[in-house]
């Protein structure tokens, strides 16, 4: 029975799309596989990971009763691969069995049944639907997810927040040192939403989401998210928690404050980087008239200095920092200036753009 | 009738004896205790039946006087002190005068004794008649015939004779141990089973736990004010899957402390398999006046005044004697004051004895001279080795006559994973990986940390805490924040925790503080954080050591092996495995059945 006959690249990028999520390591086998689903012309596919499943499709179908069937993911994935660019291939099921034919080439897989295959309930109840550009959503991500916490044992760091109020969307990421705040602006004003979207599902999203201004559907549900974009649908489970009060965090009135061209702090720094503790990454700066300086030490008593030249008018300040922290916003801002606020050595210090107030990124000093 | 009235006195005793004697062991325990306080130098056991038929303990000790002899018996009558201020500072086994009377309440007890000087010896019995004359030569003997007799409910705990005899051969070595000057002989249902002179310490330890354990086995002898440590902490290759090679001596009592045991396990913790128990036999001597040992019924567990000091002054008597590695105590040394003076010292290692640190520095370099001058390696180590070559005076490398290195010069390498290398004694095998680690490790262990690094936090890490924890919390604020941890209450029943030392960051905060907490309550030096500094670095030092299938050049080996020799506990990697096997020439010649 034939389920679709098409050129290789049609098929392989909806395939690249919904495998991303396919863990290598499996307990349950068939998670380690893709669904395929004749449709009307299309052919659908649908991977999972239990906690998000994404489908798509691939037009070119042959006609016929719809069928599924589920096969190895990672295999289909390399067979599509090592085809020659441009070939026609078709896949057909015969006897249980997931032929693929392209040219004189002869695959034969084998599979689960399609009715085994773990797929996602819709949630019902309350649900936010907002609608959003692609580019600026992936945007609105780039901007906070390196602040979110990998495998903490506060779960609901592990992810990263995005809430729902009047025009503005937020996205709130933060691993207990640093915290990273963006917004965006909605057209019209919706009803109240916050929900904690796991790590794993931000990342899969930041892969899959298009620069361009293309749409992007969000539904944000109880213990349920869906993002729907271009021919893609991803459903996810929500971490169930409370996401910390990032607005008491963000310090206010900081005094000690300059501007510095983020290109020349985020080289310096790398600099310093090289020289410090490789245990715990230290760096000091130290805030005079005029010059911002960046200093290192590592354990062999190597050191590392930078100096910046800074317009900045005010009381002395030396404060030390984790670099990673302070090279993790500044890798992933595009603008040019940054401005940087401080208090004292044992405050936060709060990173923000000139003039655009969507975005603060806060940061804890180490006392080294 | 009144609901409260006094006891009978012997039931008083049976209930006193309910702690007391727990078993046939506990009465050997007992009479040999009393035999030692009297002063004898010889201790003599007699069992039958596992001790359950009879205990005969005979000692050439001081004897009682014939008027004593009754009272002797009688409960809180002792010999052995006779105030409040002998019984703060005790230096007898017994003081509570309750031994003899309890176990008369639950077996048949005779008594004989001849005071030195005495015409003839009196006996007595617990049936309470005058005290009538017996033959004895000089000193006691008591008989415990038929135990629990009357108290059919305790005898059915009893186990089988073998187990109740292997339980008092038990309470016999602890004694003996104590004691190498006394001799010591045990009978059992007739026949002689130790007997063991009077002589070194060693001697005792060679006789009472075999001679293995003595030779697989470092000898501690460390001293700092009033405490004394000394005694023989085994390899952590000759480590046991069970508790049962642990011996701990407070000024000569056998105990089980739980300070003790954890200072110890704490010495062993970086070089053993956590799943492996070390082996030791420990005396610690202090003066009687900062111990209480009326703590427990048993005696087996006491209370230091300064818990704090006998903590730390076990860990690192230990962890030192631990920390040599194996072939440098079989190496010769360098003794002369001039070679000691030379060596360059480190603070780090000025703790240890400067014999090792000669040793360390100067041995192995002298005789890599040769290979550095037939193969110049571009490793960087190679670099500072020849550096020290310069620096040191040619005449201590000139009159240095070691014939060979410990570990020996590699041959070449084995699949990829194993060195071999000869030496005087023959082959050494040395798995590569292993010696590497161990050496990255004790290098990043060594790096000063000064104050630590601390990372404040953003949302300060609450957790609810109970009553203990929050009084520890604030009771230990500043070695909390010696460490790096700013701990503070929260709430009623909470801790908040508002920042952590950089090393630990990525920690679980909560959990990391809770068995801090625990730690510091129970003993006074934490070393959880050590403990969690040095996993960390432990697996540094695992990532960045060589991988096996990773070819080395023959000066490349040697370097790896002139390290381990100057290494601090090189005998084992990080994980507790052996990092080198000495094969000797006999042996070798054994396996090929060579000059049978």
């Amino acid at each position: 029975m034939l389920l679709i006959n098409t050129p290789k690249e049609a098929l392989q990028a909806p395939l690249q799309a919904v495998c991303g999520i396919v863990e290598r390591r499996q307990t349950l086998p068939i998670l380690a596989n893709v669904l395929l689903e004749r449709h009307d012309d299309q052919l659908v596919l649908l991977a999972t990971d239990i906690e998000m499943q994404i489908r798509t499709t691939a037009p070119g179908a042959a006609a016929g009763e719809p069928v599924a069937v589920t096969v190895g993911a990672r295999k289909l994935q390399d067979i599509l691969r090592a085809l020659p660019d441009g070939c026609e291939l078709s896949l057909l099921l015969e006897d249980k069995r997931l032929n693929v034919r392209s040219g004189k080439s002869r695959f034969s897989l084998q599979t689960l049944p399609a009715a085994d295959f773990p797929r996602m309930a819709a949630a019902d109840g309350q649900a936010v639907s907002l609608r959003v550009g692609q580019g600026a959503f992936r945007h609105l991500l780039a901007q906070v997810q390196y602040a979110m916490a990998q495998q903490d044992i506060r779960y609901y760091l592990n992810g990263l927040m995005l809430l729902v109020e009047g025009t503005e969307l937020r996205a709130v990421a933060t691993d207990g040192h640093r915290l990273a705040f963006a917004r965006t602006h909605l057209e019209t004003p919706l009803a109240r939403a916050e929900v904690i979207v796991p790590r794993k599902t931000v990342i899969e999203l930041s892969r899959l989401l298009a620069d361009a201004d293309h749409p992007l559907d969000i539904v944000l549900g109880a213990g349920q998210a869906r993002f729907a974009f271009g021919d893609i649908e991803l459903v996810t489970k929500l971490i169930d928690g409370k996401f910390p009060d990032y607005e008491r965090v963000i310090p206010q009135g900081h005094p000690k404050v300059l501007r510095l061209g983020r290109q020349a702090l985020q080289q310096a720094l790398a600099r310093v980087a090289i020289l410090t503790n490789e245990k715990f990454r230290g760096v000091r700066l130290v805030l005079d008239e005029g010059s911002l300086r960046v200093l290192s030490t590592n354990a062999d008593q190597e050191e590392a200095q930078e100096e910046l030249e800074t317009a900045y008018h005010g009381d002395p300040l030396d404060i030390g920092f984790n670099v990673t922290y302070l090279l993790d916003v500044l890798n992933n801002l595009t603008v040019s200036e940054v401005e940087c606020r401080f208090a004292d050595a044992n405050s936060s210090a709060l990173f923000t753009v000139p003039d655009d107030p969507d975005f603060s990124y806060v940061v804890m000093p180490m006392r080294i | 009738m009144s609901a409260i009235h006094l006891l009978p006195d012997a039931l008083i005793s049976q209930i006193a004896a309910g702690e007391v004697v727990e078993r046939p062991a506990s009465i050997v325990k007992e009479l040999m205790e009393n035999s030692l306080d009297a002063a004898a130098s010889e201790v003599s056991v007699q069992l039958a039946e596992g001790g359950v038929r009879l205990v005969r303990v005979s000692d050439n000790g001081c004897g009682i006087d014939r008027e004593d002899l009754a009272l002797a018996l009688a409960r809180h009558a002792t010999s052995k002190i006779a105030s409040l201020d002998d019984l703060e500072r005790v230096g007898s086994f017994g003081f509570r005068g309750e031994a003899l009377a309890a176990i008369a309440s639950v077996a048949r007890v005779t008594l004989a004794s001849r005071r030195a000087g005495a015409p003839h010896a009196w006996r007595v019995d617990d049936r309470g008649a005058a005290p009538e004359p017996a033959a004895l030569g000089s000193g006691s003997v008591v008989e415990v015939a038929d135990l629990y007799f009357n108290t059919p409910a305790r005898r059915k705990f009893l186990r089988t004779e073998a187990t109740e005899y292997a339980h008092c051969e038990e309470s016999f070595r602890r004694i003996a141990l104590a004691r190498p000057q006394v001799l010591f002989q045990l009978q059992h249902n007739g026949r002689t089973l130790h007997r063991w002179a009077p002589g070194s310490h060693e001697q005792r330890l060679a006789d009472a736990l075999g001679g293995e354990f003595a030779a697989h086995a470092r000898h501690i002898d460390a001293q700092a004010g009033n405490l004394r440590l000394s005694g023989l902490a085994a390899l952590p290759a000759y480590s046991r899957a069970g508790r049962d090679l642990q011996y701990c001596f407070v000024n000569g009592r056998f105990v089980r402390d739980r300070l003790l045991s954890h200072a110890i396990r704490e010495a062993y913790r970086d070089v053993l398999h956590g799943s492996r128990h070390p082996a030791y036999v420990l005396f610690l001597e202090i003066d009687p006046a900062m111990v209480d040992v009326n703590v427990h019924p048993a005696k087996t567990e006491v209370r230091f005044r300064d818990a704090r000091a006998v903590h730390q002054f076990v860990f690192h008597a230990v962890e030192r004697a631990l920390a040599v590695p194996q072939h440098a105590g079989s190496a010769p040394r360098p003794e002369t004051p001039s070679q000691v003076g030379a060596a360059p010292t480190t603070p780090a290692r000025s703790a240890m004895s400067p014999r090792q640190t000669a040793l360390g520095v100067e041995q192995p370099v002298a005789t890599y001279l040769e290979f550095v001058a037939t193969a110049i390696s571009r490793d960087a180590d190679t670099g500072s080795a020849a550096q020290d070559i310069d620096a040191s005076p040619p005449a201590a490398a000139d009159n240095d006559v070691s014939p060979a290195p410990p570990l020996g010069h590699a041959l070449a390498q084995l699949h990829g994973i194993y060195i071999l290398a000869q030496n005087q004694a023959g082959l050494v095998l040395v798995d590569m990986h292993a010696g590497h680690e161990r050496i990255l490790y004790e290098r990043l262990k060594a790096m000063p940390d000064g104050a630590p690094a601390t990372q404040r936090l953003l949302i300060p890490a609450v957790f609810s805490a109970s009553a203990r924890e929050l009084a520890t919390a604030l009771e230990h604020g500043e070695t909390l924040a010696r460490l790096g941890f700013e701990v503070g209450q929260a709430g009623p029943a909470e801790l908040a925790v508002r920042s952590v030392p950089a090393l630990l960051a990525r920690a679980a905060v909560a959990e990391l503080v809770r068995a801090l907490l625990a730690d510091l309550r129970d003993f006074p030096a934490a070393r959880v954080i050590e403990a969690r500094r040095n996993e960390l670095l432990a697996t540094m030092a695992c990532h960045g050591a060589v991988r096996a299938h990773r070819p080395l050049s023959v000066p490349e080996m040697n370097a790896l092996l002139r390290e381990m020799e100057t290494c601090e506990r090189a005998d084992q990697c990080n994980h507790g495995r052996p990092t080198s096997v000495q094969l000797s020439v006999a042996e070798l010649d054994r396996m090929f059945l060579r000059g049978r």
